[in-house]
């Protein structure tokens, strides 16, 4: 069942006094005192941060981040093993005219 | 609710306390506090509506430096004291600390009696508010806080969409569909106890 046209508009007269009607509750006045006694707490308000200090902070925020990650990848470095890297560069340098990719792959 | 003639204006006010004048702020507080008042007694239960009041200026003074005067300090104001019952609905359907009220017999009975009443009377000449109310609230209750706060604004309040959709912050096609959405679910809420009772008698 689905409201008539007649019966929509009834009901939406009949809610909204319901609702204009909760305006009318009293409630007492708010504690201006206990209110700026919160607000002091807050101290005086900061105006908006320019631009490039929000970035600073924000790059600064980063550094940790960066540091660790510099530290793991001189790690991983550390521990690879560069030797057969190295050879390949040499042969690649040096004897160039007889190089072959079979002998790169050592067959 | 302008400046006052005589007095500092709004915009003056908020420069004085974002330059470090907190005293300042007590003047905003004195002559905005009815309106945030009004605001959100009809849309919070009653015992929150001091609380929330209170964070509505805190909020307020937070945002001070936000304020660029294109709107009115009260229109501004406003948008906190509605994004804060939103807020709170939002908290408060996830929560559910409040209990539930139930549509009765009672209130089936007066729906069905007013909607086919065929007089103008108006239910303030028939003392029958507190019925009205309680089925309101029913009804609110199982709404979405988004439902809901757009079915107040525009459904009960007769706000434009577009008003509403700036004092929420939404897109206009978002209140425009949401509004027609919390209607049809009203609706649907409130008619199918009748067809139970009506399919009974």
């Amino acid at each position: 069942m689905s409201f008539s046209k007649r019966e929509q508009e009834k009901l939406k007269s009949i809610l909204r006094q319901a609702y204009q009607e909760k305006e009318k509750r009293r409630i007492d006045e708010l504690s201006q005192d206990d209110l700026m006694h919160r607000l002091r707490q807050f101290g005086t308000i900061q105006p908006n941060p320019q631009f490039l200090t929000v970035f600073e902070e924000f790059i600064w925020q980063l550094a940790p981040v960066t540091s660790l990650l510099i530290l793991a990848l001189t790690g991983i470095l550390l521990v690879l093993d560069l030797a057969s890297g190295y050879d390949v560069f040499h042969l690649l340098m040096n004897g160039t005219e007889e190089f072959t990719w079979s002998q790169m792959f050592g067959v | 609710m302008d400046n006052d003639s005589c007095g500092p204006s709004d915009a003056e006010i908020v420069c004085q306390v974002v330059a470090g004048s907190l005293n300042a702020f007590e003047q905003l507080l004195k002559k905005y506090q009815n309106h945030v008042l009004r605001i959100l007694k009809k849309r919070l239960p009653y015992d929150q509506v001091k609380d929330t009041a209170q964070d509505v200026f805190i909020r307020a003074y937070q945002s001070l430096p936000t304020f660029k005067g294109d709107s009115s300090f009260e229109q501004w104001l406003s948008t906190i004291a509605v994004r804060a019952c939103y807020d709170f609905w939002r908290k408060h359907s996830k929560s559910r600390e409040f209990p539930m009220s139930f549509f009765t017999e009672k209130h089936q009975v007066w729906l069905e009696e007013a909607l086919s009443d065929q007089s103008s009377q108006s239910f303030h000449e028939r003392g029958l508010q507190k019925e009205a109310r309680e089925i309101l609230d029913w009804a609110l209750e199982r709404l979405s806080a988004e439902d809901r706060m757009v079915l107040e604004m525009v459904y009960l309040e007769g706000h434009s969409v577009k008003k509403a959709a700036c004092l929420l912050g939404w897109s206009t096609a978002n209140v425009k569909v949401r509004s027609f959405r919390s209607r049809k679910k009203l609706h649907k809420l409130l008619s199918k106890p009748l067809k139970h009772r009506r399919r009974e008698t």
